[in-house]
């Protein structure tokens, strides 16, 4: 469990984090996302011990991150915006090196060089120095650097940026595969439509406020349905409350509204079966496109 | 075997093949050239020239190498994996300084042996090396002191740190020759008192390199510490201050005005010294205050800056010299010397450099100061002197003040003015 408390960080004329309070999950993927200048970075480093805050608290698996600052950099991986990779050592050495100054002993280093590589898939690239390498491959020897430890709880600034379709796929099978492995994540991007493909959780800052804290992966259990009909039915709102295990989100009109089902397909079977049978002229019932990019862009919209 | 991490990854850096092979050869050269100048034989010239390049080597390359090593890190966006990492600062200290500056000590190894093959006479020998090897530690290790100071400040070039070391270099390498140049039988027997104990020259200066040694080494120990994120109190710089008014005042004649007259200095230098090398962070005091009124002393005591403790232990120092009777009063009646005046016009400055780092270019905070020092020290007051404005010269410059009285009242103003401009950029600061 990770939890942040009313926790506040100060530029010289400027409140970057204003009472920030949250809680995750173990074994979630959290989302942090929000405008330019939110505090996102702010908040990441804060969360890494890097940064003293004014006040609050941050805990992470008991640890007070920022009383023991060093008992949580063991556990703990951070991937920064701005990364620096050593230009004059090889990729083995870097990672030889980070995985030494995690207290891996020397024996166990070549093994967890290989299990890393091999996850990011840069095993061919490990004589080769970063300066050589295309601005994707050294993210992921970036990454490597920050998980090779397998730190309990991973932190992720802007970690797809610069990657290609196919390397921002990879990186969320590689989140999901960290994921099954207990790990948590904290993930800030703000490519969100990337985000949904792995994320369990998502943190919405602005202006150095939570905003809104929203559980993706409840969201996913219960999808939103659009129901569009061939003409308007009066009282449309009326008939579908009498409809078992819905929830009405909205209407419009009389002819189309949005619905909310569990992701169980045979009761998505029941459910139309049961609006045909109220003889509703169905033409399209279908999963809504409502994504993180909505939930987000809703959030922002209504608490300014 | 489990090497320190950031010395291995130093050897990965440093010893290249190429610099292995090619150091030798390079001094092969010059050593074959010094050879030929001594006519066929290893004799005065070569020993001069393997002394210079031990000299040249091991405190200029060596102190560049010891900066880089904290201050590429920072440029190169390195340091945070390194801040993030499971080592601890003393680790990370000895690992930098001796990593960094391996390359550096196997050229200067290798001089040194050509030195003794060189020379006639080897009574001096051991002491050179000592002198030479605590000398060039000292040269490096106050640079990786330097730069850790310049990464905490956020700078990011080693040019000006470099410049330091330069002078360091400087001040201790003919010193060093001059030890070069003695025999054993030509040393001084002369001796140095200190607290009125006569201890021999020679011991008293190789005990005070150790000493100096031993400060640098702590010295860079808690810096680092601190960049670790790690939770301390200023400690190091309060024993720092005490052991260096106890030190310099065992030079001072046996009174206790003396004494206290060398505490004055050494706090006040220290005042000043500890105001610029530190990062002055209006969040800092902020932090500060918000612990203090917690009641969290412990927390609010690790944001104290370090001038203030230097500060403090100033004030006894000032008030024991103010109410003792001043020795040099009778060698000249224009001499005046009120401490407590002096104090307050050392808060002027301070707070003078502070408000310019709460400013907008705070990089430019030192040379506005110093600017500023020209103004208040020299030119309004000597303009008014000039004009026979005795009264008006000593409200710039308090020590030419008639009475005491006069003195504290001109500094209090000055001082109470640029605390009430601080407090001000403070608060729009924060």
């Amino acid at each position: 469990m990770i939890t942040v408390d009313k926790l506040i960080f100060e530029y010289p004329g400027l409140r970057a984090l204003d009472n920030v309070s949250f809680r995750m999950d173990q074994g979630s993927i959290t989302a942090l996302v929000g405008p330019n200048g939110a505090g996102k970075t702010t908040l990441l480093r804060c969360m890494a011990a890097l940064e003293r805050p004014v006040s609050g608290t941050i805990t992470i698996e008991e640890i007070d991150v920022l009383e023991q600052p060093r008992d949580c950099h063991r556990i703990i991986g951070y991937l920064s915006d701005f990364f620096g990779l050593y230009q004059r050592l090889t990729v083995r050495q870097c990672l030889h090196f980070v995985a030494r100054a995690q207290g891996i002993d020397d024996s166990d280093c070549p093994a967890a060089i290989a299990a890393v590589c091999r996850r990011l898939n840069i095993e061919d690239r490990l004589e080769m120095r970063p300066g050589e390498l295309s601005r994707g491959l050294r993210q992921r020897v970036a990454i490597a650097q920050a998980i090779i430890h397998k730190p309990s709880l991973v932190l992720l600034d802007e970690p797809a940026s610069g990657l290609d379709p196919e390397a921002r796929h990879e990186l969320a099978e590689l989140f999901l595969d960290l994921q099954r492995q207990g790990m948590t994540l904290l993930v800030s991007s703000h490519i969100l439509a990337e985000l949904e493909a792995y994320c369990t959780d998502m943190l919405v800052l602005r202006n150095g406020r939570l905003v809104e804290q929203i559980t993706v992966k409840k969201a996913r259990q219960h999808k939103p349905f659009k129901l569009l009909l061939a003409q308007p039915v009066q009282n449309l709102a009326e008939i579908l409350k009498q409809i078992p295990d819905i929830e009405l989100l909205k209407t419009e009109h009389d002819q189309l509204a949005l619905i909310q089902l569990t992701a169980d397909t045979q009761q998505q079977h029941a459910v139309l079966k049961a609006l045909l049978a109220l003889n509703l002229p169905v033409c399209e019932f279908a999963p809504a496109a409502s994504n993180l990019q909505d939930a987000y862009l809703q959030t922002i919209r209504q608490r300014p | 075997m489990n090497l320190n991490p950031e010395f291995q990854r130093q050897l990965y850096l440093e010893c290249s093949q190429a610099r292995l092979i090619g150091i030798p050869l390079v001094l092969g050269v010059i050593f074959t050239f010094s050879y030929f100048i001594d006519g066929y034989r290893l004799g005065g010239a070569t020993a001069k020239a393997a002394l210079i390049l031990f000299l040249l080597i091991t405190l200029l390359w060596g102190a560049r190498q010891a900066v880089d090593s904290i201050v590429e890190e920072y440029r190169d966006r390195t340091w945070d994996t390194q801040r993030l990492s499971a080592l601890g600062p003393w680790e990370m200290v000895w690992a930098k300084l001796f990593g960094s500056t391996l390359m550096a000590w196997y050229a200067g190894l290798l001089c040194l042996l050509v030195y003794g093959s060189a020379i006639d006479d080897y009574a001096a020998l051991p002491m050179l090396i000592f002198y030479g090897v605590c000398a060039a530690l000292l040269v490096q290790s106050g640079s990786l002191l330097l730069g850790l100071l310049a990464v905490r400040r956020g700078q990011t070039k080693s040019g000006s740190i470099f410049l330091l070391a330069v002078i360091g270099f400087l001040s201790i390498a003919p010193w060093l020759s001059e030890v070069s140049s003695l025999t054993a039988y030509a040393l001084p027997d002369s001796t140095t008192a200190w607290y009125e104990i006569r201890f021999s020259s020679s011991a008293f200066h190789q005990i005070s390199l150790l000493l100096a040694l031993f400060w640098c080494a702590v010295g860079n120990y808690r810096l680092m510490t601190l960049e670790l994120g790690m939770r301390t109190t200023p400690s190091v710089w309060l024993g720092f201050s005490v052991f260096l008014m106890i030190y310099v005042g065992g030079f001072m004649p046996s009174s206790a005005y003396s004494f206290w007259l060398a505490a004055f200095a050494v706090c006040s230098a220290l005042t000043y010294v500890g105001v610029v090398v530190e990062s002055n962070d209006a969040m800092r005091i902020k932090r500060l205050l918000t612990y203090f009124v917690q009641r969290n002393w412990r927390r609010g005591s690790e944001e104290l800056p370090i001038w203030w403790l230097s500060f403090l232990l100033l004030l006894p120092a000032a008030l024991v010299l103010s109410v003792s009777v001043h020795p040099l009063r009778e060698f000249s009646l224009r001499f005046h010397f009120y401490p407590l005046a002096i104090v307050l016009i050392l808060l002027r400055d301070c707070g003078i450099y502070i408000y310019f780092c709460y400013g907008k270019n705070p990089q430019r905070a030192l040379s506005l100061t110093l600017l500023s020092g020209v103004l208040l020290y020299g030119i309004l007051p000597g303009i008014f002197n000039a004009m026979g404005q005795n009264g008006l010269a000593a409200l710039f410059f308090p020590l030419w003040a008639d009475s005491a009285g006069g003195a504290l009242l001109c500094a209090l103003a000055q001082s109470g003015w640029v605390m009430g401009m601080l407090y001000r950029r403070w608060q729009a600061s924060t």
